[in-house]
């Protein structure tokens, strides 16, 4: 469809009205759509062929699908409390290597397809991973020193790119010193990093002036995202207490709607179900409870 | 997210955490008395592959101990796969103070490398399961340590038959379903060889 016949039939005949008799032959190619528009009021095939092109276009737009992410209504999804969600999902992890099974909360907001997404890093209350090993990119000096102070695991600049360009990549995340960021990006290693997440840039905070500080934070944080309306990470080890995990619940929401107050006024995004999983385990909606009267005691639903 | 009816659909295998084989309580430190001590821990080694009689552990652990998990949410449970197949099938069960007579006369006289040492208050018995069922396995242990069975509810029993019915017929319905394509299918390739033989006549 041409632009043309898009236009309020105002504008066209005022568009008409100023073409001079000595241009329009010139004009007429570039624009093929006001051939046929120009006599459609007196002529009634050119208005059905007119209305069938308008429903077309409506057919597509429709096509285009809603601008929200379609949210069913949860009354008929069995909720559960806490306490009941971590004694179902311990006796699916029962046997399971205690080390690599963990209680995993999958956040499901309310927002639109195209809209900004929530990401953002947060401390936990009660730590989920042991320290993630962190790489420091920074030209050499007191940049160097307080990284290695601050509890870095690989400091340098060369040093660090060829190891990456060997595939010896020992760390979880990579900062990097403004300084250093254009030696990196000469470096060329985003095909490799990028893959990965673990590109340093200035939207995801990892590209820092400060760079002691942010491996402090970065070692016993957390970084999320939203993906497809979900936000989905780590909440704890599957020897916590259910207390614990509550404490770690409290501290993401709160910080989750922190984050969707802080995006833009006119982008409303809100909570809409958390889901409590686990690496072997189904996913549990939580009805925000934490205990019934028949649930264990919390002290039986914690350990290994 | 996955789709709120898939999830649903798989909450329904809670009952089957609920009820079934090994759906039963232990007894604990509350609980015991001087016929049935108290089971504090349970350990399982079985090796990976299930010839030499490694499959009734397997399934043990696949069926029952989850629902004794969830019926006893304190007990600890380890489970270990070696890769050794003749190695023991062996079920290790911790009695806090003194094994139950039951658990002494059956107790077979294996080694588990595997097991975590007991405490110096517990005593263990070791099961051998080679060549057992799991629910041979299971009356063994329930003989051995004495815990009572959960009785299913009304409610509960209404939802398993449910459950059968709609496993029924799906089964069914698969049938259909898979009947209905190959017609489509194969109306499709036989519509494909006649626009062959069109396309070979006008060729010729």
């Amino acid at each position: 469809m041409t632009s043309s016949s898009l236009l309020p039939s105002v504008a066209r005949s005022l568009l008409s009205s100023c073409r001079s008799p000595l241009r329009q032959g010139s004009m007429a190619p570039l624009v093929p759509g006001f051939q046929q528009v120009r006599g459609a009021k007196s002529n009634p095939q050119a208005i059905i062929r007119k209305n069938r092109e308008k429903e077309k276009a409506s057919v597509r737009k429709g096509r285009r699908g809603p601008r929200d992410f379609k949210q069913r209504d949860l009354k008929d999804m069995e909720q559960f409390t806490l306490c009941d969600a971590v004694r179902y999902l311990r006796a699916f992890e029962v046997g399971r290597e205690p080390s690599s099974s963990k209680y995993e909360v999958h956040i499901r907001l309310r927002t639109l397809r195209d809209g900004p997404v929530i990401r953002n890093m947060l401390r936990f209350p009660h730590s989920v991973q042991t320290e993630s090993r962190i790489c420091v990119v920074c030209p050499a000096g007191r940049h160097q020193k307080e990284a290695q102070a601050a509890g870095a695991v690989l400091v340098g600049e060369q040093e660090v790119f060829d190891n990456v360009k060997k595939g010896i990549i020992e760390f979880d995340r990579l900062i990097c010193h403004p300084d250093s960021l254009d030696a990196l990006n000469k470096a060329g290693l985003g095909r490799i990093l990028g893959p990965r997440g673990l590109m340093p840039s200035v939207k995801t905070g990892t590209v820092v002036e400060d760079v002691a500080s942010r491996v402090e934070m970065l070692r016993g944080g957390t970084v999320y995202r939203e993906r497809d309306a979900v936000i989905r990470l780590p909440i704890g080890q599957l020897a916590f207490t259910p207390e614990q995990l509550r404490d770690n619940l409290r501290a993401t929401i709160d910080q989750i709607k922190k984050d969707a107050a802080g995006l833009n006024d006119r982008i409303n995004k809100e909570i809409y179900e958390v889901v409590l999983s686990s690496t072997n385990g189904p996913g549990f909606s939580l009805n925000g409870e934490f205990k019934t009267d028949d649930s264990p005691d919390s002290a039986s639903l914690s350990g290994l | 997210m996955v789709n709120i009816f898939r999830r649903m659909r798989k909450l329904q295998s809670l009952l089957n955490v609920r009820v079934g084989t090994g759906a039963a309580v232990l007894p604990s430190v509350a609980s015991a008395n001087k016929e049935l001590p108290a089971i504090t821990r349970l350990h399982l080694t079985y090796a990976r592959k299930i010839y030499g009689g490694h499959q009734g552990a397997r399934h043990f652990w696949r069926n029952c101990l989850p629902r004794l998990k969830y019926h006893n949410p304190g007990l600890r449970m380890t489970v270990k796969q070696t890769d050794e197949q003749e190695g023991p099938a062996a079920l290790t069960i911790y009695f806090a103070e003194r094994a139950s007579n039951a658990a002494s006369l059956t107790a077979a006289n294996i080694e588990d490398k595997h097991a975590p040492a007991p405490e110096s208050s517990e005593k263990t018995a070791i099961l051998d399961v080679k060549n057992l069922g799991y629910e041979q396995i299971w009356a063994k242990v329930k003989m051995m340590t004495g815990a009572e069975e959960i009785p299913t509810t009304a409610e509960e029993e209404a939802q398993l038959k449910k459950f059968e019915q709609l496993r029924e017929q799906s089964s069914k319905d698969r049938v259909r379903i898979a009947e209905m394509r190959q017609a489509k299918k194969d109306q499709e390739r036989m519509l494909q060889e006649a626009r062959g033989e069109v396309e070979r006549l006008r060729q010729a």
